[in-house]
């Protein structure tokens, strides 16, 4: 018990120059090292706990809720390093490829980003591609967001580009590999046999590094295996599962049909993982676009809100980038329209943030139509998932439709349009 | 979430840092134990914020 205060008290002190506060018109959002938190507070706390000038500009208007507002800046932004892949995933939301994207940035442009991003108060990095571990610049740009305030984390498929990953590996804040199946499973969902080059990315990551788990693709074929993928962290002492729901986007488009999770699925979802998480005592993580089926379970409003659980919050709590820095609302999302003479790019995020338009129906989500507008958890889901309502229904703005209260209100609508005889 | 007031409120805690950079990923363990564990755990967050504001950060203000 000892061993473990004293354990305490050293990462809470280790932690100590992690900490940063960015201000917002609710207040403040203060980041805490260890634990590993973004604690949102108001203007009273914020004026204990922070250096805040008499009148800052962020408080010129009333202080409202969280929420009310687009933040002043991202939480975090995605920045897609590179398109170049050879795995060939069958489901690849990016459409990954060997060759890569045209005209992606290299070191330079990706550094003049990061400092873009830190004078902004952006607080997290989640850096992705393609496979980003191959690029050999990794390490130095990881290490420039450090220096510049910013925790940068790291998806990889474990399949490429591992030894040189090792030697950064505490660079990062955390590092998940995706890996979504278990043994036959893996090649069910992905197109090849990989699991074992992935499991053994794994085991050597975990061999160096605590903040080591993985990322899941839940699909109508992995979905009755996720409390063994839960038993396999466990086993592999990683500290999350993060589950992520299947998305329409890249080759993800034509595989959606079969590969997406059925209703039933959809509906068990929230049972199913707390039930394994419990069982196997890992802690589990969901993607924005899973808050559709949290709330058909109707959970404790209150609750959702103070975890910050958000369903879409593309061109709010977090942006995107495409290798050849195109900013977007999330990575699933197509590059909003051309702001001046130029699609924007992550570089000029401070000019565009602002401007009228920004984000297009990613912020408009307060305009819902039914079954949203009289839902509940509206204010926290924001309508689900804009990339799927855009792939099934051509309209971003329109009710996500695997959210199961949708699915439920469809035969109705129906029923009304139907044609008088 | 609890301490109105002048001691200032907490409205949201958004635990651990997100790696997947396709989507905003929240941890809901908490979902398992509550409310209950939630409210324990606030206030020592809020301490832990206090504790250690004897050398407070400066705050990245908005666009003046």
């Amino acid at each position: 018990m000892i061993g473990l205060v004293r354990s305490v008290v050293e990462r809470v002190r280790a932690a100590r120059p992690m900490r940063r506060a960015r201000l917002e018109r609710f207040g403040a959002i203060v980041q805490l090292a260890w634990p590993r938190a973004l604690v949102f507070v108001d203007r009273a706390m914020a004026r204990r706990v922070t250096r805040v000038a008499a009148e800052p500009a962020a408080w010129r208007d009333a202080e409202t809720e969280l929420g009310d507002h687009v933040l002043s800046a991202p939480l975090e932004a995605h920045l897609q390093l590179t398109n170049r892949c050879g795995a060939g995933c069958v489901g690849c939301y990016t459409g990954a490829s060997p060759q890569g994207a045209p005209h992606e940035w290299g070191l330079a442009e990706w550094t003049h980003a990061i400092d873009e991003l830190a004078d902004a108060g952006v607080f997290h990095l989640a850096l992705g591609g393609g496979e980003s571990a191959v690029l050999p610049w990794l390490g130095e740009l990881a290490a420039h967001a450090r220096a510049r305030g910013l925790v940068p984390n790291l998806t990889t498929s474990g399949l490429e580009g591992q030894g040189a990953l090792l030697a950064i590996a505490d660079r990062f804040g955390q590092i998940n590999v995706s890996l979504d199946g278990l043994g036959a499973t893996y090649a069910a969902v992905r197109g090849f046999d990989g699991f074992a080059r992935a499991d053994a990315a794994i085991r050597r990551l975990r061999a160096v590094k605590r903040e080591v788990g993985i990322n899941v693709v839940v699909t109508r074929h992995n979905f009755g295996e996720l409390d063994a993928i839960f038993a396999y962290a466990k086993d592999r002492g990683l500290s999350e599962v993060e589950l992520l729901r299947f998305k329409p986007s890249g080759r993800g488009a034509r595989a959606y049909a079969e590969l997406r999770c059925t209703d039933a699925q959809h509906r068990a979802f929230l049972p199913t993982i707390l039930a394994a998480a419990k069982r196997h005592r890992v802690r589990v993580k969901v993607d924005c676009s899973y808050t559709p089926m949290l709330a058909h379970h109707a959970p404790d409003r209150a609750l959702l809100a103070e975890l910050a659980v958000y369903g879409c919050t593309g061109g709010d709590f977090l942006i995107g980038a495409k290798p050849d820095g195109r900013i977007t609302a999330c990575s699933f999302a197509a590059p909003p329209p051309p702001h001046g003479d130029h699609r924007p790019l992550v570089t000029e995020l401070a000019a565009y943030w602002q401007a009228p338009g920004a984000f297009g129906a990613f912020r408009t989500w307060r305009e819902a139509r039914e079954p949203c507008a009289s839902c509940t958890y509206h204010a926290l889901c924001r309508g689900g998932c804009k990339v799927v309502s855009a792939h099934v229904n051509g309209d971003p703005s329109s009710p996500d439709p695997e959210c199961p209260r949708v699915v439920d209100a469809r035969p109705a609508q129906a029923h009304r349009h139907l044609p008088v005889i | 979430m609890r301490q109105r007031g002048r001691r200032g409120r907490i409205f949201a805690i958004k635990w651990g840092m997100n790696p997947n950079s396709s989507s905003l990923g929240v941890d809901v363990t908490f979902l398992l134990v509550g409310a209950t564990a939630l409210a324990i755990v606030t206030p020592v967050i809020g301490a832990l914020l206090r504790w250690r504001s004897n050398k407070p950060v400066a705050a990245v203000d908005d666009k003046p």
